[in-house]
């Protein structure tokens, strides 16, 4: 019942909404299943302006976690997805909790909109302002980034292969991952060393692990299959070999630069 | 035309009986007593040990262990059926599939399939399956539009299917049914979606249904109070793994699931009876004898589904029958089978952090705060929790009880959500696992009568779950994990005695059987399953 209730009050809104606008001589986007001003750069960032502007007094800046409402861009569960249902929240508030209906107009309710589905975007999708050029030079100069990563068959082992990463990170994970240092190194990426029956001593990255055998990539770039038998000891890092400074170890100009090509990395 | 030759029609008819009568059959006795060769239910006894008397494979041999076999199947993905064994033949399901298989060759005997209907229905492809029931010559599969078929064991013909529930509404019948005596058990998975579950009991020669058992209480029922105003209408209490059952008693005990939302407890409050609850039914009417809930107002999704195993010990000095039950909120028990009574409850985890114990009738004393949030709050275990649809088992020998335990945490949300009819989503928001706490996987063995740890193996690099447990009289526990290794332990000691990669993952528990004096073990590894036997040439 309570399904059909809020269904005819859905239906009543919309034919009052459609009746306003047909009056009005404008059409309504009210009920659209996809944004109608599409994600683009200029809407993302009005929307961001206008999402710090009204959402924060719950909600946290730029779509972190605030005091009383979750972050809407976090790596977490989403009830609302799609921007019908996004609009729908912003727009008319979600009943029986602290979100009220916003009262803005139609079109900064979707600018909101195209800003929150862009928090939860990959990184390719919206590709940061700067000097690509010289995140490119940092990249493969003082930031040391390609002694571990490869781009386009360029670059070193250890790490994961970057050539695709704006394709598959979000633009909240990849600058996450340039700053915030991981709990645990990722697995296929554990630092460790390990020394055989022989005495010789490897060190590089486990690709894999189980109880009988180790992988190892090492330094040098050489595989090496090892089966528990054949090894004496293994000492694996808890800490990832990837630095998480860059936003103090590079200036703000530098980090800005470095985010333009990477967020450009996409096949 | 010629006349047929009398005595000649005598032979054939008297064979065709004779075949009747030999082919596959499996009457009530061979349930309450399996013959060591075959494994013909779920848990192999009604108890769920899970512990098979073949000793052929042994410490001493093991190591000579080799598959003999593969069965592909090839609509299969990630199969979670554990096989049934009768007489060299074997069954296995996925949704809406079964095939009967030479257990010792591997090759098929004959293949069943449907289409859901009606077709057109979203959540027609709902799996996995958790595999088959026999009794008589029946074979019996639930469905994904929460049906329960009944197929001649011989050929696959189906003989009878009826409607469990309706699949408009959203639900379908992963668990493998349970066969009693002229009965055949059937539940619903329902929970995550707002639907209220139950237990069915169907006459297993006509499909007729002769009781059905509801997990959420109606107005005027015992235990309807535990549930805030009209929000036991969308409870949920799935029913979606098999029980065990004590012939004695005549008791069925079977583990409930979670409320509905699972992550907003605001919506119902309430200790929501019977989610995560074990209840005994009286086999006869599914009329409920006892209950006991392991999580009171769950708010983590923690099915208590996980199967009841039964057995006969002292506890205390006195012998007692006993239901053992390890829970996916972390919590070993140990209840009287008898009358339900708590004797014993202690975490078989390190890291849980909802609850700093259980009282004296073992109602978890919780921690103030540690539940879903909007901004989202650690909680150990996590929504996956600390074991899951995997077996357990019991080594008489040892005396010990086996299973598989993730460590972890997670990071629970909460959010208002509407119910919507027709098998959405309704969670009120959802979970992820903590990173600063990743999955580890181990195989445990706990002292029955006082939850102590006697040994762990560490399924090295698992961060997912993977198998149930088989234990067996050659001093051996089988586990299986994600990372597709089938590994036999020494039950007395965990020491790892063979291993072998099935190069994908497993999610089912394993079985072993054997045909002709020849034991096998058998787990289903992605979309194959596997066969392995001492190495000799094969038939």
């Amino acid at each position: 019942m309570l399904v059909l209730n809020r269904q005819r009050r859905r239906i009543a809104v919309l034919s009052l909404a459609g009746l306003l606008c047909l009056s009005a001589g404008g059409v309504s986007t009210y009920g659209a299943e996809n944004n109608p001003l599409g994600a683009g750069a200029e809407v993302v960032s009005r929307g961001r302006d206008l999402y710090n502007e009204t959402c924060t007094v719950c909600h946290g800046v730029d779509g972190a976690v605030g005091d009383r409402a979750p972050a809407l861009g976090a790596a977490r569960s989403y009830v609302r997805r799609t921007d019908a249902e996004l609009f729908d929240a912003v727009r008319n508030g979600i009943p029986g909790t602290g979100m009220p209906p916003t009262g803005l107009a139609e079109d900064d309710v979707w600018r909101i909109v195209a800003y929150v589905r862009s928090l939860r975007a990959r990184a390719a999708d919206l590709p940061t302002d700067g000097d690509r050029k010289n995140g490119a030079a940092l990249f493969w100069g003082p930031a040391e980034c390609g002694r571990c990563h490869m781009v386009h068959g360029r670059g070193g082992l250890l790490g994961p292969d970057l050539s695709d990463v704006a394709a598959k990170l979000s633009l909240r994970a990849l600058r996450e991952a340039l700053t915030v240092p991981k709990p645990h190194p990722p697995k296929g990426y554990e630092p460790a060393t390990i020394t055989t029956n022989g005495g010789e001593r490897i060190s590089g990255v486990l690709k894999n692990r189980h109880n009988f055998s180790y992988q190892l990539l090492s330094e040098e770039g050489r595989l090496h299959m090892l089966s528990v038998a054949e090894v004496a000891r293994v000492e694996i890092a808890d800490r990832s070999l990837m630095p998480a400074d860059y936003d103090r170890r590079l200036s703000a100009l530098e980090f800005r630069d470095l985010l333009a090509y990477l967020t450009r990395l996409a096949r | 035309m010629r006349n047929p030759n009398p005595k000649l029609l005598e032979v054939i008819v008297a064979a065709a009986l004779w075949c009747t009568a030999a082919s596959g059959q499996v009457a009530y006795n061979d349930l309450l007593d399996p013959p060591d060769q075959n494994w013909l239910t779920y848990g192999r006894t009604y108890d769920s040990q899970r512990h098979s008397p073949l000793h052929q494979i042994d410490h001493g041999n093991v190591a000579g262990l080799a598959p003999a076999w593969i069965f592909a199947v090839p609509s299969g993905s990630r199969l979670e059926t554990v096989p049934l064994v009768v007489d060299g033949v074997m069954y296995i399901s996925e949704p809406n599939e079964v095939h009967a298989i030479d257990a010792r060759t591997g090759r098929s005997i004959w293949r069943w399939s449907r289409e859901s209907a009606p077709p057109q229905n979203v959540v027609i492809e709902r799996g996995p399956n958790r595999g088959v029931a026999v009794l008589g010559d029946l074979v019996y599969v639930g469905t994904p539009d929460a049906h329960l078929v009944a197929l001649d064991a011989r050929t696959g013909a189906q003989v009878w299917q009826a409607k469990v529930a309706e699949v408009e509404d959203g639900y379908y019948s992963p668990a493998a049914p349970f066969a009693i005596n002229g009965k055949i058990l059937m539940g619903v998975a329902a929970g995550d979606y707002g639907l209220n579950g139950w237990l069915d009991a169907y006459d297993a020669k006509t499909g007729e249904r002769i009781w059905r058992w509801e997990s959420i209480p109606r107005p005027g029922e015992p235990g309807h109070e535990s549930w805030a105003g009209d929000s036991w209408k969308t409870g949920g209490g799935g029913t979606w793994l098999s029980g065990s059952f004590d012939p004695q008693l005549n008791l069925l005990y079977w583990g409930i699931g979670n409320p509905a939302p699972d992550f907003d407890g605001d919506a119902r409050l309430g200790d929501n009876l019977y989610t995560e609850s074990v209840v005994a039914l009286d086999a006869d009417t599914g009329k409920l004898k006892w209950y006991f809930q392991f999580t009171p107002h769950d708010v983590h999704d923690w099915d208590s589904v996980e199967i009841p195993v039964l057995i006969d010990a002292p506890f205390d000095g006195k012998p007692r029958k006993l239901l053992l039950h390890a829970d996916r909120n972390g919590f070993y028990y140990v209840l009287d089978r008898v009358t339900g009574e708590f004797l014993h409850g202690s975490p078989f985890i390190d890291k849980l952090n909802w609850a700093t114990g259980l009282t004296a009738e073992g109602r978890p004393i919780r921690v103030p705060g540690v539940e879903p949030t909007i901004q989202g709050n650690l909680v150990c275990p996590s929504t996956s929790g600390a074991t899951n649809w995997m077996s357990p088992a019991y080594n008489p020998a040892t005396g010990w009880f086996y299973l598989a335990v993730k460590e972890g945490c997670g990071i629970s949300y909460k959010a208002k959500q509407e119910f919507r009819p027709g098998g959405f989503g309704f969670m009120g928001t959802g979970y992820v696992e903590s990173p600063a706490d990743p999955w580890r996987m181990f195989v445990r063995a706990l002292d029955p009568a006082t939850g102590k740890m006697q040994w762990e193996y560490e399924q090295v690099g698992s961060r997912h779950y993977g198998a149930g447990l088989v234990s067996t009289a050659g001093g051996l526990i089988f586990a299986g994990d994600d990372q597709g290794f089938l590994t036999a332990l020494d039950a007395a000691t965990g020491k790892p005695l063979w291993h072998f990669n099935n190069g994908a993952r497993i999610s089912a528990s394993p079985i072993t059987y054997a045909v002709r004096g020849k034991q096998y073990v058998a787990v289903a590894a992605g979309s194959n399953v596997v066969a392995f036997a001492l190495l000799q040439p094969n038939p």
